[in-house]
């Protein structure tokens, strides 16, 4: 039930990266998400997506390292795009009113 | 309503485990977060909860114990009980309940109801305070009371009522 949160970078070229993240996202471990999140948007970067195919659970810890995570987009000029959420994910976004202020995609990343 | 989010298991001539209550006792300061949503598994699957309203009932349990972790005990250790059954002559109908108790210092001041209106700021997002509102946006009452030694929560869900959460999402 409880799965232990992974991550795997992929740049795909200078200016576009895909972090695929695997597990759930709680208190215990969006510190780790955060980590792994802020060295990729800097001013060259145009594109940070994240992949949460594999991410079942997400609580407002997590939600609130993603706003982080817009926020440094905004900052640096980049796109911030999430894909491939769950039902239950989605559920989460849309229950905090955070669906529409996320660039979301349903595709899937290959992850 | 769809299918229950797990299977229990009953074993010929014993008695059902579609009884009784589960209680625990945790410090708020380990990763045992896993061990709520244990417990959130096996009773909203015998409350009869789908997978999206046992998601649910997963995040507001989740949610309430960070933030008796984070801001009740400042993020040191503390003792938590837990107390989760299932009730069928509540004054709401028959109920799945979480009763939380903390032995803290600092006791909670807000406003549930205030949290639960509350329409984030999407042009001035701010990552925080986004728990107790998720908490407010699931259960179908959050109670909270304040002790002489500490604080005791209570979170609500009405039982057969998943298609009314599904279409207010």
């Amino acid at each position: 039930m409880h799965k232990t949160l992974k991550f795997e970078r992929d740049d795909q070229d200078e200016t576009h990266v895909l972090l695929r993240v695997t597990g759930d996202v709680t208190i215990h471990s969006s510190t780790r998400l955060r980590e792994q999140l802020k060295p990729l948007f800097t001013t060259k970067m145009q594109e940070v997506r994240v992949g949460l195919n594999h991410v079942d659970f997400m609580d407002s810890s997590g939600i609130a390292t993603l706003v982080e995570g817009l926020q440094w987009s905004r900052l640096t000029g980049g796109r911030f795009v999430l894909s491939g959420l769950s039902d239950n994910v989605k559920d989460v976004f849309s229950l905090a009113k955070l669906d529409t202020v996320f660039d979301i995609e349903g595709g899937d990343t290959a992850a | 309503m769809g299918k229950p989010c797990i299977q229990d298991v009953s074993f010929h001539g014993h008695e059902s485990s579609h009884v009784g209550k589960l209680c625990l006792q945790l410090n708020c300061n380990s990763d045992c977060i896993h061990v709520l949503r244990s417990m959130v598994a096996v009773m909203t699957a015998r409350a009869g909860m789908d997978e999206l309203r046992s998601n649910r009932v997963a995040i507001a349990v989740d949610e309430l114990f960070a933030n008796i972790a984070a801001h009740a005990y400042g993020g040191k250790a503390g003792r938590v009980e837990l107390e989760t059954s299932i009730c069928n002559a509540s004054e709401h109908g028959r109920a799945l309940l979480f009763d939380f108790r903390d032995f803290a210092s600092v006791g909670w001041a807000g406003n549930l109801k205030e949290i639960a209106d509350h329409i984030p700021d999407i042009e001035n997002l701010t990552p925080g305070g986004l728990g107790l509102r998720l908490i407010c946006k699931v259960s179908d009452h959050c109670e909270h009371e304040a002790l002489a030694d500490g604080n005791h929560w209570r979170l609500i869900f009405n039982i057969n009522d998943g298609e009314k959460h599904a279409q207010n999402a």
